[in-house]
C-alpha cells in the first residue's frame, strides 16, 4: 500500500495562540477574522475546553464517510492521504454532512450559490512536498505531519513513554482509522470528541448496496415467474371454460 | 369575447390561493434569497422539511402504485382493477412532487443531471437518484395511456396505445423491482448516522423497515384517494373494494410492527422505549399512529364495512408514516446534533404548495381523464369469475 501523510495534534503541547487558524485563512483566501467554532470560512478552529486547547478539522478518514456518500463522487480520498472536494461536481445534496461521523463539514447557507468547505490537509501543498499551513505555523510544535506509520509510531511512543496521556491515539480506531490523530492528556469524552463508530463508515451501506443484485435478479424472476403462473393459471381457465360451452357454428 | 366572469369565491379557492401566495413567495425566498432565509437548516441539521417530508414521505406515500400493478398484473388479483389507475396517479404525482422538492432542497438544483454521468456506486444516494430517474420514467410509461387516449388522433393514439400494451409486462415488473430497492434505499441513506441517529430508530435493517411500512402506507393513501373521490367527484364505484384494500393493510401493518419489535429486542434497544425523554414520545406516537390504533381499528367489522371510518384509519396509518419518516430524518437527529431543528414557515409553505398542487392535478385528472368510472356503478365482483 502507497504511504499517505497524516497529521498528530498532542493537545498537551497546545498553548491556543491559534496560528494554525490564520494560516489555514492565509492559504486559503479566508476573512482573517478568529471564529470559535468550524464554519465555511474556518476550516480550523481552536476549541476552548477548561484549561486545554484542541484543535477542529477533518480527520481525513482512511476509509470516509463523505467519500461514500457523495452520489457524484465529488469527494475523494487521495493517494496522499487527503480528503478532498471538488466543487464542480458538487450538486448541494449535503449528504456528507449527514453521514461524516465528526460532523465537519460545512455548508455556505448565506451564498445564492452554496457549496461544501472543509479542510482539504493543503492537498496542493503537500503534493509540492510542503507541510500543511497549519502544521507549518504552529510554533510549539504540537501539530506535526509526516508518513501515517510513523506519524502513528510518534503517537505511540509519546503515549506509553508518558504517564500523563490518556491511553488512546483519539483516530487510530475511529471511524475505521483517519489522517488525523489527537493524544492527550484528558479522557477525550471532556474534550468534546465523539464516540465515533469504531469501523469503517462505507461498510455501514456497502451490505445494503452489494444485496442489490441479488434482489433485482432474485425479486425480478420471482415477480415473473408468479406472473408467468398467473397467465398459465388464466389460459387454462379461458381453455376450459371453452370446452365447457357447447362448440356454435 | 367579453364578460369573462371572474370565478366564484368559494373557501377552498381562498385557502388554495393562500397557499400559493405562501408558497411562491417561498419559492422566492428560497432561489432569490437563498436558505439562510427560507430554512432553518444548519450545519448540525443539514437536512430538514424538506427532506424528511417532501422526499421520505413523498416517496413512501407512492408506493400504493407498484402494488397495486403488481396486484393486478402479476398476481392477476382482477379485482383490484378498478383503483389500478388511481393508484398509479397518485404514484405519477408523488414522484412528480418529490422532483419539484428537489429542486427546492438541492443546493445547486441545475446540476440534478450530475448523477447521470458523474458515478459513484458506493453511494447509497447515488442508486437513489437512479431509482428516482428511472422509476419516474416507468411510471409515467404506466400512466400515459390515461391521457394519450384523449388524443383525437386515431393513428397515433392507437399506435401508442398498441405499443404502451406490449411493454406492460415489462415496465410493471421493472417497476416494481425499482420502486421496492427506492423505499428501502431512503431507508438506508441513514445507515451512515451510526452513533449519531437515536437507537430506537438506527438498525442495520433500516432498509427493511423502510419498505415494510412503505407499501401498507401507499396502499393507505390509495384508499383515502379513492373515498375522496367517490364522495366529492360523482366517481361510482362499488366502495366494497376499498375494505379489500384494508383487509390486505392490516396484516402488512402487523408484519411491520413484529419486525419492528424483534429489531429493538435484539438490538437491546427496548430500554430506550421507557426513557423520559422526547424521542421516547415521538416513537410512542409513531407506533400509535402507524401500528397499534390501525391494526385495532381494521379487526372491527364496524370499520372495514363503512368508507368513512376506513378513510380516517388509514389517514392514522398516513400520519404514523410520516412521523415514522421525520422521526428518523429529525426527532432521531437532534440529541448528536446538538440543536432543536424547528422548520422555518417558508419550509412549511414550498411543502404545502407542492402538496396542494398535486392534489389540485389529480383532481382534473379524475375529472377530466378516465381514472375512474363515473357513470354506471361498475360491477367489479363480476370479473373474479374468469381469473
Amino acid at each position: 500500500m502507497e504511504r499517505t501523510r497524516a497529521i498528530l495534534v498532542d493537545i498537551t503541547k497546545c498553548i491556543g495562540c491559534r496560528s494554525c487558524e490564520l494560516a489555514c485563512k492565509e492559504v486559503h483566501g479566508l476573512l482573517k477574522e478568529s471564529e470559535s467554532k468550524l464554519s465555511p470560512t474556518a476550516l480550523t478552529v481552536i476549541e476552548e475546553h477548561g484549561d486545554k486547547y484542541v484543535r477542529r478539522m477533518c480527520m481525513h478518514c482512511e476509509d470516509p464517510a463523505c467519500a461514500s456518500a457523495c452520489l457524484v463522487g465529488a469527494l475523494k480520498k487521495t493517494a496522499l492521504g487527503p480528503v478532498t472536494y471538488d466543487g464542480s461536481k458538487c450538486i448541494g445534496c449535503r449528504y456528507c454532512l449527514v453521514a461524516c461521523p465528526f460532523s465537519v463539514p460545512r455548508y455556505e447557507w448565506t451564498k445564492l450559490v452554496p457549496y461544501v468547505k472543509k479542510c482539504d490537509m493543503c492537498a496542493a501543498r503537500q503534493a509540492k512536498g510542503e507541510p500543511p499551513a497549519c502544521v507549518e505555523a504552529c510554533p510549539t510544535g504540537a501539530s506535526i505531519v509526516g508518513w501515517r506509520d510513523e506519524i502513528l509510531e510518534e503517537a505511540q511512543r509519546r503515549v506509553l513513554g508518558d504517564a500523563k496521556y490518556v491511553k488512546h491515539i483519539y483516530g487510530s480506531e475511529e471511524a475505521g482509522g483517519t489522517s488525523v490523530f489527537f493524544i492527550s492528556d484528558v479522557p477525550f469524552e471532556d474534550l468534546g470528541f465523539v464516540a465515533a463508530p469504531r469501523q469503517p463508515m462505507p461498510a455501514l451501506s456497502a451490505a445494503a448496496l452489494g444485496d442489490v443484485p441479488t434482489v433485482v435478479l432474485v425479486g425480478g424472476s420471482l415477480l415473473a415467474g408468479i406472473y408467468w403462473i398467473t397467465e398459465r393459471r388464466h389460459h387454462v381457465a379461458v381453455a376450459e371454460a371453452r370446452e365447457r360451452t357447447p362448440k356454435q357454428r | 369575447m367579453r364578460g369573462t366572469r371572474f370565478p366564484k369565491v368559494t373557501m377552498w379557492r381562498v385557502i388554495v390561493a393562500i397557499i400559493f401566495a405562501a408558497g411562491l413567495y417561498a419559492t422566492y425566498a428560497r432561489f432569490a434569497l437563498g436558505f439562510s432565509q427560507s430554512t432553518h437548516l444548519t450545519d448540525p441539521q443539514p437536512w430538514g422539511l424538506w427532506v424528511g417530508l417532501g422526499t421520505l414521505c413523498g416517496v413512501g406515500l407512492s408506493a400504493g402504485g407498484f402494488g397495486i400493478a403488481a396486484a393486478v398484473y402479476l398476481l392477476g388479483f382482477e379485482r383490484y382493477r378498478p383503483v389500478l389507475r388511481t393508484a398509479v396517479l397518485v404514484s405519477f404525482l408523488g414522484y412528480m412532487s418529490v422532483i419539484a422538492g428537489m429542486m427546492y432542497e438541492l443546493g445547486l438544483p441545475w446540476r440534478i443531471w450530475h448523477p447521470i454521468f458523474m458515478w459513484n456506486r458506493h453511494s447509497m444516494l447515488f442508486e437513489v437518484s437512479w431509482c428516482v430517474m428511472l422509476y419516474s420514467t416507468v411510471i409515467t410509461l404506466e400512466f400515459s395511456p390515461a391521457v394519450v387516449e384523449r388524443i383525437p388522433w386515431d393513428h397515433v393514439r392507437s399506435w401508442y396505445l398498441k405499443q404502451q400494451h406490449r411493454i406492460l409486462i415489462g415496465l410493471v415488473l421493472v417497476g416494481c423491482v425499482l420502486s421496492s430497492l427506492h423505499q428501502s434505499f431512503l431507508g438506508g441513506l441513514y445507515l451512515l448516522t451510526k452513533g449519531k441517529l437515536d437507537p430506537l430508530w438506527y438498525t442495520p435493517y433500516l432498509t427493511t423497515l423502510f419498505y415494510l411500512s412503505a407499501i401498507p402506507a401507499g396502499l393507505a393513501v390509495t384508499v383515502m384517494a379513492v373515498y375522496l373521490c367517490v364522495r366529492s367527484l360523482n366517481v361510482k364505484l362499488d366502495v366494497a373494494i376499498l375494505g379489500e384494500l384494508a383487509r390486505v393493510i392490516a396484516p402488512m401493518l402487523a408484519l411491520y410492527g413484529i419486525f419492528r419489535a424483534v429489531d429493538l429486542y435484539t438490538r437491546g434497544a427496548l430500554p430506550y422505549m421507557f426513557r423520559w425523554r422526547e424521542e421516547t414520545f415521538s416513537f410512542w406516537l409513531e407506533i400509535a399512529l402507524l401500528v397499534v390504533v390501525p391494526l385495532i381499528l381494521l379487526n372491527q367489522e364496524k370499520v372495514t364495512r363503512n368508507p368513512q371510518r376506513l378513510y380516517w384509519t388509514c389517514s392514522l396509518v398516513v400520519m404514523g408514516f410520516m412521523a415514522n419518516r421525520l422521526n428518523v430524518s429529525i426527532t432521531g437527529l437532534q440529541a448528536s446534533s446538538g440543536i432543536y431543528y424547528v422548520p422555518k414557515w417558508t419550509e412549511f409553505a414550498a411543502t404545502l404548495m407542492v402538496l396542494t398542487a398535486v392534489v389540485l392535478v389529480f383532481r382534473y385528472a379524475v375529472i377530466y381523464l378516465d381514472i375512474l368510472p363515473k357513470n354506471a356503478p361498475q360491477r367489479w365482483l363480476a370479473r373474479e369469475g374468469a381469473a
